[in-house]
């Protein structure tokens, strides 16, 4: 019972944190935007793309130098009505892969995409014979 | 087979911790340069030491090159200012400064003070070229061919080592 309350007052404390920052970001006039669909283009894109010099941190989360020149370059593409891709890729092309925190697959990170499956597979497969052993 | 099955979970722990402890040793934070082999991009940004002079791609003409990313906040790139002298000095090639981010009056006083290795010095205070460069902090150093296309990134300071393992291949291409 106790379990289940605090799970509940967990799932509440989520919604909250979140409900906040969203008000905090509408009420942002730094980067002023005439339509909401770019605004929140330009938010998302900036929880999505990662501070170069940083790098534990994306670029809404950072206030250094290089993070609100990207702010600048995404707030002007996003301005000119470029697409979310084409403003990633943008800056993949300057940056690389590093830049976007949602890897592409490809042979470089394929130990990163495939790696734990093989894991969970290799675990299922021990955990199986052991088992059947136990059993006997 | 049921040897095999109890010493695995052990083995592939065991790698894993080997495997990952060894990537907390690697030093190296470097990002890797998507540019390379790439040409120059282009920019229009005035000269640092004349505001009426607006520098283009076109402006980096005396090629083999190198592109110097340097500020007067940074303080690795005193540490490689002689060095760039030095190239300077003995006529090796060409250095063309990207000064970043910096108070004006500071990067001239450096300059006149320490001594001013560039054929001149692109004045960036936006970062905008720099930006297009990848570049995400100071010093960096870009080699430039005789065609115009980059060959090659060096982010930290530039000396002597760097320079012969890194660029002085390049400039007898």
């Amino acid at each position: 019972m106790n379990r289940l309350i605090l799970l509940v007052f967990l799932f509440f404390s989520i919604g909250s944190i979140s409900s906040n920052e969203e008000k905090i970001i509408l009420n942002n006039d730094a980067y002023p935007f005439e339509s909401e669909t770019k605004e929140l283009l330009f938010y998302s894109l900036l929880t999505e793309l990662r501070c170069p010099k940083c790098q534990s941190s994306n670029l809404s989360g950072s206030n250094s130098p290089i993070s609100n020149d990207l702010k600048r370059e995404v707030y002007e593409l996003v301005l000119e009505g470029n697409s979310s891709g084409q403003i990633k890729s943008h800056l993949v092309k300057r940056y690389g892969n590093f830049i976007i925190y949602n890897p592409p697959v490809e042979p470089t990170t394929y130990v990163l995409w495939f790696g734990p499956f093989i894991l969970v597979f290799i675990a299922s497969f021990i955990i199986f014979f052991i088992r059947k052993r136990a059993s006997k | 087979m049921r040897k095999i099955i109890d010493v695995l979970p052990l083995a592939i722990f065991i790698g894993l911790v080997v495997v990952l402890f060894s990537f907390l040793s690697e030093k190296d934070d470097q990002l890797e340069t998507v540019l390379i082999d790439s040409s120059f991009p282009e920019f229009s940004l005035k000269a640092l030491t004349d505001d009426s002079r607006i520098l283009s791609k076109d402006d980096i003409s005396d090629l083999p090159a190198l592109i110097n990313v340097w500020a007067t906040w940074c303080i690795a790139c005193r540490v490689e200012h002689p060095f760039l002298m030095k190239l300077k000095e003995e006529s090796i090639l060409k250095i063309y400064g990207l000064n970043y981010k910096d108070n004006k009056n500071k990067a001239l006083e450096l300059l006149k003070r320490d001594g001013n290795p560039f054929e001149f010095s692109i004045y960036d205070f936006e970062g905008r070229l720099a930006i297009d460069l990848g570049v995400y902090g100071a010093p960096e150093t870009f080699f430039i061919d005789k065609n115009g296309v980059i060959r090659e990134r060096h982010v930290g300071v530039i000396d002597e080592r760097v320079w012969e393992a890194k660029f002085a291949k390049y400039l007898d291409e």
